[in-house]
C-alpha cells in the first residue's frame, strides 16, 4: 500500500544561501505531479533535497514517507523504501558497467536481514531477460550493457539510461529532476514513452515530475501542477495550469503572489 | 619444472663468499664467462654502498639474514608443450644455459648493467630461478605463456632472471606473476627481467605482484622496441611491504611503439614504488602510459616517471596520463613525472589527477540503493578495472581482482 509523500515547510541550505523557504506539499501515489517554475526556483534543490544530497542542509521541515521521516534516512536507505530520483546530470561512473550496476542495485534492494546475499540475488537469467527486454523500449543499443555507466554518453543516452533504471527498480516514487532538458524531441517522446509505460504498469506509483517547460508535459499528463518561485510553493493546480504557464509565462504569477503579498 | 632439494640454500649473505658461489655455479656446471659475472657482481655487492633513494626506504629492512637458494627452486612455468613443435622455447633459464647457451650468453645482461646498484649486482651474482622465452621469426604464440614465483618463508629470497627473446616479425604474451602467502618477518625479492622486441615483433607483458606481508620487492626491467615493433605492458602492483621497481623501455627502431598501462594500491602501512622510463630513439616512435594508483590507510606510492626523447627521435608521440585516488587522509602518493626532449618535431601530452572519491559519484550510487561501502568497493575496482580487463588470463584476472577487493 502506497503512501502520500508529504513534505511539510521544508527549509533548505546550500552553502549557507536558504534556497527553500518553507516548502508544503503532497505527492499522491497513482498520480502524477508536475513541479514548473522558472531558472533558480528551488526546483532541483527540492530534487536532491528529497533523495538526500549531502550537500544540502535542512535547517528545519518534515518530509514523510511510507510512515517515516526520510530526512533522518541516508539516501540508500530512501531509495530502498522506494524512492528514486532521475538525475538531470547524472555522473559517470567509470569502470562499472551499466549491467553490473542495476545488477548490484537491485540486489541491493532485494537484500534481506539474516540472508546471505546470494539467497536474495536476482536470478542472472532472469535479469537479463527484463534488462534486454526495456533496453528494446527505450531504444537502447544492446552493446550499452557493457559499456561504462554514463562514460561518453550523449545528453540523451544518459537520460535514456536514467529511465532504464527507473524501470528496472520500479520505484513506488520517482522524481525526474528536469529529464526534459538536452533532449530533442524524438528522445523525449521515447523518454515520456518510458515513463508513461511504467507507470501503467505500476499504477500506484507516484511521479513528481520537476521541468522548467511546458514541453514534457505535453507527452506526459500530469494530475497535478503546482508552481514554485522563489524556493516556495505558490500555485497548485490541474494540467490546465500548465497551459497557462505555457502560453502566460511565469511572470503573471509573480505579479499575482507579488500582489497578494502587498 | 625442476624442483630442487629447498634446503639448497647458501650461507645467509652476512655469511657469504665469492668462493661459496663458484664452488655452487661450478657443481651446476655453468660456463665460466657466468661464473666470473657472478663473482664481478658480488665483489660490487659486498664492497658497495646502499643505493640512496629518497622514496624507498629500506632502512628497515636486514639484509644479514637474508638466504638466497643455490639453485632454481621457485619456477613454475604453464605453456602448451607443442608449441616447442615451431621452435618456440620456454624453459627455466637455468636449463636454456645447458641447452641454448650461445643465446644465453649474447643476450643475458645486455639490457640491465649488473652494476646499476647494490641490488642489481646480489642479482647478477646470486640468480637462480627464472625462465628463458624464445620465439623464432614469424612465429605468432596465441595463448600466454605463464611463470610463476613464489617465496615460502621469512629470511628467504628469490633473484629470478627472465630473459625474453622475440624475433623478427614474432608474437607473444607473456606474464610474470609474482604471489606469496603473508611472511612473518621479511623476504627479499629481486628479479630482474630483460625483453628483446625483434622488428616488427610484438609482445604483450604482463606483470602481476602480489607478495605476502613482509616482502620486499626490487625489481628491474628491461624492454628493447626494433623497427616497427611493439610492446603493450601490464602491470599490477598490490603486495608486499616494499617495492621499489626501476622499468626502462627503449624504442630503438623507427616506429616503435608502446603502450604502457599500470595499477598500483598501497595500503597498510605498504610503500610501492615504480619508475618507468620510455627511452624515444628511432623515428616517428610513439608512447602512450596510463598509470593509475590508489592509497589507502597509512600507504604510500610512488610514481617517478620520465619519457626521453632523444635528438634522433623526431616525430615522436608520446602520452602520459596518472591518476591517484586517496582513499584516508594519511595515505600519501607522490607523483614525479619527468619530460625531456631534445628532438624539436615532437608531440608530448601529460595529464594527471590525484583526489578522493567523488562524492557525486558515491551519491549517486547510494541513490540506487548501493550501500556506502559497496560503492567505494565499485568505484575502486572500476577505477582499476580498464587495466585489469587487460591482463590477459582469466584465472589471473579473477586472483587480481579478489587480492583489490581485499584491499579496500
Amino acid at each position: 500500500m502506497n503512501t502520500d509523500l508529504v513534505i511539510k515547510n521544508l527549509h533548505v541550505n546550500v552553502e549557507d544561501k536558504e534556497i527553500l523557504k518553507g516548502v508544503n506539499l503532497t505527492v499522491k501515489p497513482s498520480s502524477i505531479h508536475a513541479i514548473m517554475g522558472p531558472n533558480g526556483s528551488g526546483k532541483s534543490t527540492l530534487a536532491y533535497t528529497l533523495m538526500g544530497h549531502p550537500g544540502y542542509t535542512v535547517t528545519s521541515g518534515e518530509v514523510w514517507y511510507s510512515g517515516q521521516n526520510i530526512l533522518e534516512l541516508a539516501a540508500d536507505e530512501r531509495s530502498k523504501l522506494g524512492l528514486f530520483l532521475a538525475f538531470q546530470y547524472p555522473v559517470a561512473i567509470p569502470g562499472v558497467t551499466v549491467a553490473n550496476f542495476l545488477r548490484t542495485a537491485i540486489n541491493s534492494h532485494r537484500a534481506q536481514e539474516g540472508k546471505s546475499p546470494k539467497e536474495t540475488a536476482v536470478p542472472v537469467a532472469q535479469f537479463r531477460k527484463e534488462l534486454r527486454e526495456k533496453m528494446a523500449a527505450l531504444e537502447i543499443d544492446d552493446s550499452f550493457v557493457r559499456r561504462y555507466l554514463n562514460e561518453g554518453f550523449s545528453g540523451g543516452e544518459k537520460k535514456r539510461i536514467e529511465i532504464l533504471q527507473m524501470s528496472m527498480l520500479k520505484p513506488s516514487m520517482a522524481v525526474m529532476d528536469e529529464t526534459d532538458s538536452g533532449l530533442d524531441i524524438d528522445a523525449l517522446k521515447i523518454v515520456a514513452h518510458g515513463v508513461n509505460a511504467l507507470f501503467t504498469q505500476n499504477p500506484d506509483m507516484g511521479v513528481l515530475v520537476i521541468t522548467h517547460y511546458q514541453r514534457l508535459l505535453n507527452y506526459i499528463t500530469p494530475h497535478f501542477v503546482s508552481v514554485m518561485l522563489d524556493g516556495r510553493i505558490v500555485r497548485d493546480g490541474g494540467p490546465e495550469l500548465s497551459v497557462e504557464l505555457e502560453e502566460r509565462g511565469y511572470d503573471f504569477i509573480r505579479e499575482e503572489v507579488g500582489n497578494a503579498s502587498s | 619444472m625442476p624442483v630442487a632439494n629447498p634446503h639448497n640454500t647458501f650461507a645467509p649473505l652476512a655469511e657469504l663468499t665469492d668462493e661459496q658461489i663458484v664452488l655452487a655455479a661450478r657443481a651446476a656446471g655453468e660456463p665460466d664467462w657466468l661464473i666470473e659475472r657472478r663473482i664481478a657482481a658480488w665483489r660490487h655487492f659486498a664492497t658497495g654502498v646502499p643505493p640512496i633513494w629518497k622514496r624507498t626506504d629500506l632502512t628497515t629492512f636486514k639484509a644479514e639474514g637474508i638466504v638466497a637458494p643455490a639453485a632454481a627452486q621457485n619456477t613454475a612455468i604453464q605453456w602448451d608443450a607443442s608449441l616447442a613443435e615451431q621452435g618456440v622455447i620456454f624453459t627455466t633459464l637455468a636449463a636454456a644455459l645447458r641447452s641454448h647457451p650461445d643465446l644465453v650468453k649474447q643476450y643475458l645482461g645486455s639490457a640491465i648493467d649488473p652494476l646499476t646498484h647494490m641490488f642489481t649486482a646480489l642479482h647478477a651474482a646470486l640468480w637462480q630461478d627464472g625462465v628463458f622465452l624464445y620465439v623464432p621469426k614469424n612465429v605468432a604464440v596465441e595463448l600466454p605463456l605463464h611463470a610463476i614465483f613464489t617465496l615460502a618463508a621469512e629470511s628467504h629470497a628469490i633473484f629470478p632472471h627472465n630473459l625474453v627473446i622475440v624475433e623478427r616479425g614474432a608474437n607473444v604474451t607473456f606474464i610474470e606473476e609474482y604471489s606469496s602467502p603473508n611472511i612473518n618477518g621479511q623476504a627479499l625479492a629481486v628479479p630482474a627481467t630483460e625483453i628483446f622486441v625483434g622488428d616488427g615483433a610484438a609482445v604483450r607483458f604482463a606483470t602481476t605482484q602480489t607478495w605476502g606481508q613482509g616482502v620486499y620487492h626490487i625489481a628491474a626491467q628491461r624492454v628493447r622496441v626494433g623497427r616497427d615493433g611493439s610492446a603493450e605492458l601490464i602491470a599490477a602492483n598490490l603486495g608486499g611491504k616494499l617495492q621499489h621497481a626501476e622499468i626502462e623501455v627503449t624504442l630503438e627502431g623507427n616506429g616503435a611503439h608502446v603502450d604502457w598501462v599500470a595499477v598500483t594500491f598501497a595500503n597498510d602501512s605498504q610503500s610501492l614504488l615504480t619508475a618507468p622510463l620510455v627511452r624515444h630513439i628511432g623515428t616517428n616512435t610513439e608512447s602512450h602510459m596510463n598509470f593509475k594508483t590508489v592509497v589507502d590507510e597509512t600507504g604510500y606510492s610512488t610514481f617517478d616517471g620520465m619519457v626521453k626523447i632523444e635528438r634522433s627521435a623526431q616525430g615522436t608521440n608520446s602520452r602520459l596520463e596518472e591518476h591517484a585516488l586517496h582513499l584516508s587522509p594519511k595515505a600519501r602518493s607522490d607523483s614525479i613525472p619527468g619530460l625531456q626532449i631534445d628532438a624539436n618535431d615532437v608531440k608530448a601530452g601529460h595529464a594527471s589527477t590525484s583526489g578522493q572519491i567523488d562524492e557525486e559519484q558515491l551519491f549517486y550510487m547510494l541513490s540506487r540503493g548501493i550501500k556506502r561501502d559497496e560503492a567505494i568497493h565499485m568505484i575502486v575496482t572500476g577505477f582499476f578495472e580498464p587495466v585489469v580487463e587487460r591482463i590477459p588470463l582469466e584465472e589471473l584476472r579473477t586472483r587480481l581482482s579478489e587480492a583489490i577487493e581485499s584491499k579496500i
